[in-house]
């Protein structure tokens, strides 16, 4: 009988990155939350509740990064028959999911203390809603799906991915309240450089996230496959 | 030219079984008629000015309830026979196969919808615009349907290849039908008002149908029985060093037999 071929051992740059990326975010979270509720001065019409855009607005954008993300690792996995992009697909899903949690949770908060009332049926509120949604049906369907289904998640992510746009163009065409995608160019230099910082610290955490659940998922893959061999060496 | 002989080939062989019991349009049709009576107790005593913006979303909303009856049905008809394996497997375009599929729940559903729309329209007179323009109407209903369709028919014939779970497909098609429901949403209520755009919302609505239809078409086959294999190794080329191999990323944990 054989053994398993052992997983490469020895060190590789790809498995550090993870690491240094939430090693980097610690400094730039805490320099963030300092500014955010110390040195950053209180916006005049909005008031207090306007800090919390320092943590919406990023985690907004992090969510429609990780759908890009998934959206193309999908398009890989269905291409190339790929492991790794359907590790990333799912990986990638696994953060849209939390980060979108973020926004409809931070949203209502904000919009309660500008609009006078929390959900307002805003373009932007309900493509972000649907977005979630839909990250919600992929997880749901690699996670209970049948044997198949990760192709079939993977076609969701895509379309996921498409949808977005189209959503968005589709509620717009009723009504929107939502401040337009230039407010951060529009903020004055003080908040912008509140902004950023925390910005890309949310972004690092993410990125070092997604890279260890990918590991993770990888380590499970291989796992599999050494499993399957032990039990039927002449697969 | 061949995918849509075949496509009308396979097409022609559904709506033979279908008109051998007429099981789909009379579930389909049932359910449509049970959806308008649930309608009527909930609704019919909202003023007339609610009944107005409640329209769009009940018409919607059946279509999106009995197309995931009628998508759901129309695989299940190959499963319990075990003949969507035989349909992959026969010497056909798979587009044809996701094209037949597709014409027979829009059929279905269209005919559904000539059930739904009078009856919205007997039910609360708010919808007296549907019997004023029928021609809009008629393709307002079509141009909805057939991109809810587009995508229903494509994650039916996934979740179809699969053991089980096609109660999936709730979960999945209502977040992704979203788009075209909404879009169906405004023109609708652009259709009740009278309003002067409704050739602009209809243009839309046709715009967004040929991209769900490409992206569906393109992902069909893929969906189904998943990409070529990739050859293992390069052919070697003379007076070129020979590397090592390119390995061959294979999900074997959950490869399908397909």
């Amino acid at each position: 009988m054989t053994s398993p071929t052992p997983p490469a051992s020895g060190f590789r740059p790809g498995h550090v990155l993870p690491d240094l990326c939430l090693l980097a975010a610690m400094p730039l979270l805490v320099h963030s939350v300092y500014r955010v509720f110390m040195a950053t001065p209180i916006e005049q019409s909005m008031g207090t509740a306007f800090k919390i855009f320092f943590f919406h607005v990023p985690m907004g954008w992090l969510c429609m990064l990780m759908a890009l993300i998934a959206g193309i690792a999908a398009a890989v996995q269905l291409r190339r028959r790929s492991s790794a992009a359907a590790a990333v697909a799912l990986a990638a899903a696994e953060l849209g999911f939390v980060t979108g949690l973020g926004v409809l949770l931070t949203g209502p908060i904000w919009g309660n203390a500008t609009w006078g009332k929390p959900w307002t049926g805003d373009a932007r509120q309900v493509s972000t809603a649907l977005l979630w949604l839909v990250i919600v049906a992929y997880l749901l369907l690699r996670h209970y799906g049948p044997r198949s289904s990760d192709r079939l998640a993977a076609a969701l992510a895509i379309f996921g991915a498409v949808n977005v746009p189209i959503i968005y163009y589709a509620v717009k065409l009723w009504k929107t309240l939502h401040p337009s995608t230039g407010v951060v160019g529009t903020l004055p230099p003080d908040m912008w450089a509140t902004f950023w910082p925390g910005f890309g610290g949310l972004l690092l955490v993410s990125l070092g996230l997604l890279g260890l659940r990918i590991r993770q998922l990888r380590l499970a893959d291989e796992l599999d496959a050494a499993w399957v061999q032990l039990e039927d060496p002449q697969r | 030219m061949r995918i849509l002989r075949q496509a009308l080939l396979l097409l022609r062989s559904e709506l033979r079984q279908e008109l051998r019991d007429f099981e789909l349009l009379l579930t389909a049709g049932f359910f449509t008629v049970v959806l308008l009576a649930m309608f009527y107790l909930s609704f019919a005593s909202l003023q007339a000015r609610a009944h107005l913006s409640a329209l769009p979303g009940l018409m919607w909303l059946t279509v999106a309830f009995v197309g995931v009856l009628t998508l759901t049905r129309v695989f299940d008809r190959e499963r319990e026979a075990d003949t969507l394996r035989a349909l992959l497997a026969a010497p056909i375009d798979r587009l044809a196969i996701y094209l037949a599929k597709s014409a027979m729940a829009l059929s279905v559903l269209m005919i559904c919808c000539a059930v739904l729309v009078p009856g919205l329209w007997l039910i609360f007179p708010a919808g007296q615009a549907f019997a004023e323009l029928p021609g809009q109407t008629a393709l307002l209903a079509l141009l909805g349907c057939a991109g809810y369709v587009a995508i229903g028919t494509l994650f039916a014939a996934g979740l179809a290849t699969g053991a089980g779970k096609n109660t999936l497909l709730f979960i999945i098609l209502y977040p992704l039908t979203t788009p075209v429901l909404m879009y169906a949403l405004v023109t609708t209520r652009a259709l009740l008002d009278h309003d002067p755009a409704l050739p602009d919302h209809l243009t839309r609505m046709f715009v967004l149908d040929i991209i769900l239809f490409a992206a569906a078409s393109l992902l069909f086959e893929t969906v189904l029985v998943g990409a070529p294999a990739r050859r293992p190794e390069r052919p070697h080329r003379p007076g070129r060093p020979r590397g090592p191999a390119e390995p061959v990323h294979r999900d074997m944990s959950r490869e399908t037999s397909s």
